[in-house]
């Protein structure tokens, strides 16, 4: 499976923040999508959600050969503030989940097996989602997004704000997850891009292109990157 | 100082300029007129500098015309015979000296001075003063024309009218230079956002004391309100003495801005927080239904205190005050008469009564703070079928809640409708308690169907959308006509459930077809 992205345009009035963007996403990989600050990285993925209509260009699933448009429940999104029904408790939200889209899940696990995949401790389990933590709302999302098994994960920022533990967790998570899906992960952090990402892509002047590592050391490779994302002057 | 008094005018008004730009570009249709390069337009900027001159000398002026017309002549409205110049100065006096601690400039906490002293770090003292100075030069402006105009009117001497000004800005700066003082000595700030307890105590003693002596004929002579309007004179060089040598303006004026942008964050996490408060903690709460269903079940009974109890208590009270006018009835029968045809015609009067009592905004804003600002972030609830499925299951819940009310109504005004008299023609009752049901099942489609199509909030639970707002305001408006519209019940009735059924149906029709694309979370 493959993730192609056609000519994918958007501007603000006069600014263009996407530039006829042309890039194909491979199955089994983590990318790590790097940009400055207002370089459009949020606009991209909000374009690829829906949640805002691309001006021109187009985006599809091209499996085994044949493109296949992209349906709601093909891409998941998981934003860097961990987002949850305040009124569920976790168990709650599961089964909600769970019950709705059963015919659609496979494999389907028992709650407290989901639970303990998570690290979501027994006594959490049936508290109201608002009085979570910060870490454990966001391993709920998480756990959300793993189970729906979107063909796309879209990633913002998503370990940031997490402990170094959490963080560790997910990371774990991510990597054993990464199969059978294309995992996008837009992050300001280098060092964590480098760790967790097969390919880094960068999106400057509107565009997006891979950086090749080929065989450059992490050093050579960080210095490599800095220097094209410097070329864009204005960010 | 003349450098700090341009920079800080500048200042201020670039921010007002903004302000009012910004505020243009939030309403729908001009917003797609406007470029994004909004801030760098001449033309637009010319504009919004008349706007704000125009705004300062009403502040200058008007203000202070209404202040004289309202608060010191006021009374003379109503009680023609107790004009006089004693009076008059005896209001305005005691008026005066509750504005010296109520109303000034030094301690309130404004924006223009956190960008000014705080984020740009200007000289606090000489900016301070600069715009304390262009205060009370404003206000000695303001007043003058208006004294003249009132104190002469009333006979009060010319050489005590132009002294009053004077005096007013005497009693400010004495308030001031003692506040100032006892922040030397205390290092308690005064902040005029927040006032204290004093304040508020000192202002019920003085405001009776201005307008009750009047209705008993015992205001201050002429002699003794001149002597205490020439004492504020040396009172404020004191003062002005004090506030120019004092030298902590930066200390101060730290303090009392520091709060000032906490305060708003802290609004946003307040509204956060307090939304998150109406959710029951009562875990013994479950469902044994599935899939939207539960969800839906979960959140109606952990929402129970803002929906049910609310609407339940409605009822109760609207069911009390039917009760009262079939008792007023039994005792008074000769209103009988009188009651009968206000029935018979007040019917649209009974449209705004079910726009104030219905629980429209209070669940939608519920369902979005609480359930859907989370939900929409998730794309399988964002699947056409399902936003439609959990559409109908709100719809039925609102229409549920709103009904309690309007059955109550409904039956309390057929009720008053028979004993008051009754009518020749039964089908009457049968409209009354139609009519009056379908203006609630009108709102709960109404709110729930406009809170589908155009989903007001970002993720960040802002509201961003000006035609949502607009269309709220509409709704009041039309509602708010209809009190003045007199029918009989026959023709408003029918009128109304046809809109009702055909609202409805329009609706429907608009939700089945934009809601799943409109229903998602504002960027």
């Amino acid at each position: 499976m493959r993730f192609v992205i056609d000519h994918l345009s958007k501007h603000f009035e006069r600014k263009e923040v996407l530039k006829e963007i042309t890039f194909t996403f491979e199955e089994g990989k983590i990318y790590g999508l790097l940009g400055r600050n207002g370089a459009g990285k949020t606009t991209l993925f909000n374009c690829l959600n829906r949640d805002i209509r691309a001006d021109g260009g187009t985006f599809f699933l091209d499996e085994n050969g044949t493109p296949r448009e992209i349906s709601a429940e093909d891409i998941g999104y998981v934003l860097s503030t961990p987002t949850v029904p305040e009124f569920l408790t976790g168990r709650e939200f599961l089964k909600f989940f769970l019950d709705i889209n059963a015919s659609s899940i496979q494999n389907l696990r028992s709650l407290d097996e989901y639970f303990d995949m998570m690290s979501i401790a027994p006594e959490d389990r049936d508290k109201l989602l608002k009085d979570y933590s910060h870490g454990t709302k966001n391993k709920m999302q998480m756990l959300i997004n793993i189970i729906a098994q979107p063909k796309v994960l879209l990633l913002d920022e998503p370990l940031t704000s997490l402990d170094v533990v959490v963080a560790e967790e997910m990371k774990q998570l991510l990597r054993s997850q990464k199969d059978g899906k294309i995992t996008i992960f837009s992050t300001h952090i280098m060092d964590l891009a480098l760790d967790l990402c097969d390919e880094i892509v960068l999106l400057s002047h509107g565009v997006l292109e891979v950086v090749e590592k080929s065989n450059l050391d992490n050093q050579e490779f960080k210095e490599k990157i800095i220097a094209a994302l410097k070329e864009e002057s204005y960010a | 100082m003349l450098n700090t008094l341009r920079l800080s005018f500048s200042l201020k008004n670039t921010y007002r300029v903004n302000a009012i730009l910004h505020s243009l570009k939030q309403i729908p249709l001009l917003k797609r007129l406007l470029p994004e390069t909004l801030y760098q337009v001449r033309g637009l900027k010319v504009f919004a500098n008349v706007l704000t001159a125009l705004w300062e000398l009403i502040t200058i002026f008007l203000f202070k015309y209404l202040y004289f017309f309202v608060m010191v002549c006021g009374l003379e409205l109503v009680r023609p015979e107790l004009q006089s110049k004693e009076a008059f100065l005896h209001v305005l006096l005691l008026l005066t000296l509750i504005g010296s601690f109520m109303h000034t400039n030094m301690f309130d906490a404004t924006r223009d001075k956190y960008y000014a002293m705080i984020l740009l770090r200007m000289n606090a003292r000489e900016y301070t003063l600069v715009n304390y100075g262009y205060y009370l030069l404003k206000g000695i402006v303001g007043f003058l024309p208006w004294v003249l105009v009132f104190g002469l009117g009333r006979e009060v001497p010319l050489w005590l009218c132009l002294l009053i000004p004077f005096a007013v800005a005497g009693t400010k700066l004495a308030v001031d230079s003692y506040s100032l003082w006892d922040y030397a000595q205390t290092g308690h700030v005064r902040n005029d956002s927040k006032l204290k307890k004093w304040p508020w105590l000192l202002t019920a003693v003085l405001l009776p004391l201005a307008y009750l002596p009047l209705l008993v004929g015992a205001v201050l002579p002429l002699k003794v309100s001149a002597v205490l309007w020439v004492l504020c004179i040396p009172a404020g060089l004191l003062g002005l003495r004090q506030i120019l040598l004092f030298r902590y303006y930066r200390e101060i004026n730290q303090e009392l801005l520091a709060g000032l942008f906490t305060q708003i964050d802290a609004v946003q996490k307040a509204m956060k927080t307090a939304n998150e408060k109406v959710i029951s903690a009562d875990l013994t709460i479950t469902s044994q239904k599935n899939g939207f269903e539960f969800l839906n079940e979960l959140f109606i009974k952990r929402h129970r205190k803002i929906l049910w109890r609310s609407t339940l208590r409605i009822a109760g009270i609207c069911a009390i005050l039917c009760c009262g006018v079939l008792f007023f009835m039994t005792i008074k029968p000769e209103l009988k008469a009188d009651i009968n045809e206000m029935v018979m015609t007040w019917l649209p009067y009974f449209a705004f009564i079910m726009y104030l009592i219905n629980r429209g905004t209070g669940f939608t804003n519920a369902l979005f703070m609480n359930c859907d600002h989370s939900l929409l972030t998730y794309s399988f609830y964002k699947k056409p079928k399902f936003v439609l499925r959990l559409f109908q299951i709100r719809l039925r819940e609102i229409i549920k809640i709103n009904a309690v009310p309007a059955l109550v109504i409904g039956a309390g005004l057929s009720a008053i409708l028979y004993v008051s008299g009754g009518t020749e023609n039964p089908l009457n009752y049968v409209v009354l308690v139609c009519s009056v049901t379908a203006m609630s099942v009108f709102f709960s489609i109404h709110y729930l169907t406009v809170y589908y199509l155009l989903q007001p909030y970002t993720a960040g639970t802002e509201m961003k959308s000006g035609t949502y707002r607009i269309v709220m305001v509409l709704t009041y408006v039309g509602c708010y006509a209809l009190m003045n519209l007199r029918l009989p019940i026959l023709v408003f009735g029918v009128a109304c459930i046809a809109f009702c059924v055909l609202y409805c149906a329009v609706a429907s029709v608009l939700v089945y077809k934009y809601a799943p694309r409109t229903f998602r979370l504002r960027t």
